[in-house]
């Protein structure tokens, strides 16, 4: 379906993706990674928006800069807004779906069944300018899928939708991975993802850092650093207590001296260690904050990984 | 079929949505602001001259008037909203990629763009040059639109395709590069009396109004502003001029990586 080979991207000096390699079947995948780690410049590249610097991509075997004819086989739910107050889902969708040569009634039919798909049959003849976040964002999602393509890329699809229309998204597009069509899911927050496919792609300062199951990406993180914040007013004391112990990697503390950063080898002897020293220097620790929710702390010990600098 | 059909599809898309009170308010000042001017000019002279005023001998700097306000700036002033803010407004709104996903979207939706500013922009000129006509109420006066209403249809086809061209050449201060353009070529470059007014439009506009109102006075005193060549010449150049823009517009909106949003 996709097959990415040496593929870099520069902006002038800036490197928006940096020597991508990945083959992916038709399948879903997620595509997961802080903002600005090149999850769009990715999807740019694919839909043949842009070029790359170097390397080749190639989407169902073409490549989508020179053959255009391959986007009558990706959809595309970008992250930007719709801005046209004036004009309804259902002309909007049409339009769309008639810029792919479709004829007029077909493409009529097409939008009609992608509206009713994402539940916007009621509100698809009202000026767009009169929707709320979600319905936009269901109509983008619309707009997508109404020429019925082989691969649907997807670009922060939830943003805007309240849990009711996150469940109603699992399901069409749960669905859509179902009956076994390509989907690329990008987001930076890896719950969205994972309840919709278990394969990830984990892109971060624009290279591909690593691709797989969540198991097998947990197994790698298993041995990868951790970094752990220690909150409180005896933040300090836990220094000494960290200073000489071999699973520690580095200490930082904060100006305030009420936050501790820990890198540690083995975060389960640290887990394991802890209660025991709050309990016998009497500590007073308020919280632990985990690489789990700094996700740029979780791909920092990736990136790592990446280069070889970590076992 | 359905491919050939797409810029008609384009151009309904946009008037239809181009249905609002601003964009009717302009329509109406594009019509009434050379229809006011006029209509002034005509009762200054008759109130001037009173029993000396004949319609006829008016004819000539009536004429000139007419088509400086509508060919020569009415038609730019619509095309300047309509044609130049063509791609730079979709890449603002953060809504070109939605059309560039589409396998005929760059190259159709360009098309249709055009269609749709050469439709606005000659509705408004066209009705500008009717009611001119009526308030002039020459003897001559139906040759006179016949002949303003042939260059209001050539400046909307060749300039619609100039801005269009600029549009795609500058998607960033797309508004600030037309203007210079058309002050620096259209209104000085045109009047210079050497070789680089021939390739302006509104020379080639001009040439073609001395011509067919059979001004050969005007243009015996003035041969540098309205020129010598005969008609085929002036409607082959301004042919080439709109193949040229287009083919410039087309070629840079395919190849170009107009930027969609903040990188992700």
């Amino acid at each position: 379906m996709i097959e990415l080979n040496q593929v870099s991207k520069m902006y002038g000096n800036v490197v928006g993706v940096n020597d991508l390699n990945v083959t992916l079947e038709s399948a879903a995948y997620g595509l997961i990674g802080p903002n600005g780690s090149g999850k769009t410049t990715l999807i740019n590249l694919l839909i043949g928006h842009f070029c790359p610097t170097l390397g080749s991509v190639r989407v169902f075997g073409r490549n989508p800069t020179k053959d255009r004819r391959i986007l009558r086989n990706i959809g595309l739910c970008p992250a930007s807004d719709v801005l046209y107050p004036n004009v309804s889902a259902l002309e909007w969708v049409k339009y769309l779906v008639r810029l792919h040569g479709i004829s007029r009634r077909q493409s009529r039919t097409m939008a009609e069944q992608a509206l009713e798909i994402v539940g916007m049959s009621d509100a698809m003849h009202r000026p767009m300018g009169t929707y709320s976040l979600g319905m936009r964002q269901r109509t983008k999602i619309a707009q997508a899928i109404a020429h019925q393509p082989d691969l649907l890329i997807l670009d922060e699809p939830y943003n805007g939708l309240d849990p009711v229309g996150r469940a109603d998204m699992t399901a069409v597009l749960k669905g859509w991975a179902d009956e076994g069509r390509g989907l690329l899911f990008a987001s930076h927050v890896l719950q969205e993802i994972e309840a919709v496919t278990s394969s990830f792609l984990l892109i971060y300062g624009g290279r591909l850092l690593a691709s797989g199951t969540a198991e097998e990406i947990e197994s790698i993180l298993a041995d990868t650093p951790q970094q752990v914040r220690v909150f409180g007013p005896d933040a300090a004391r836990l220094v000494h207590r960290l200073a000489d112990v071999p699973w520690v990697d580095s200490l930082s503390l904060s100006a305030g001296r009420t936050e501790l950063a820990v890198s540690l080898r083995d975060p389960g002897e640290f887990y394991r260690q802890l209660p025991h020293w709050i309990r016998s220097d009497g500590l007073s620790i308020e919280r632990l904050r985990t690489s789990d929710g700094n996700l740029e702390a979780l791909f920092e010990s990736l990136l790592k990984h990446h280069r070889g600098e970590m076992p | 079929m359905n491919k050939l059909t797409l810029p008609l599809a384009v151009m309904i898309f946009e008037l239809r949505r181009s249905l609002t009170i601003g964009r009717i308010a302009i329509w109406f000042i594009l019509v009434a602001f050379p229809v006011a001017i006029i209509t002034a000019i005509h009762l200054i002279a008759k109130i001037e001259m009173g029993e000396r005023f004949e319609a006829e001998e008016m004819i000539e700097p009536l004429g000139m008037a007419m088509y400086f306000l509508i060919p020569e700036v009415s038609c730019l002033l619509g095309l300047l909203l309509w044609a130049t803010p063509a791609v730079s407004t979709e890449i603002e709104g953060q809504t070109w990629v939605y059309l560039t996903m589409r396998s005929s979207g760059r190259r159709m939706v360009l098309i249709g763009k055009y269609l749709t500013a050469v439709v606005w922009t000659l509705s408004a000129s066209l009705a500008a040059v009717a009611l001119c006509t009526i308030v002039v109420d020459s003897p001559i006066g139906s040759e006179l639109w016949w002949v303003l209403t042939k260059l209001v249809v050539l400046s909307c086809f060749v300039h619609a395709a100039l801005y269009l061209m600029i549009g795609t050449l500058f998607y960033r201060r797309t508004m600030v590069a037309a203007v210079m353009y058309t002050v620096v070529v259209e209104y000085v470059f045109s009047f210079i009396p050497a070789l680089v007014n021939k390739f302006t439009i509104n020379y080639r506009l001009r040439g073609l109004l001395a011509d067919w109102m059979q001004w050969d006075n005007a243009r015996s005193q003035a041969e540098h502003i309205f020129g010598n060549e005969p008609v085929s010449t002036h409607l082959q150049l301004l042919g080439l001029m709109v193949v040229v823009f287009l083919g410039i517009a087309l070629y840079r909106v395919e190849r170009t990586e107009y930027p969609t949003q903040q990188e992700g």
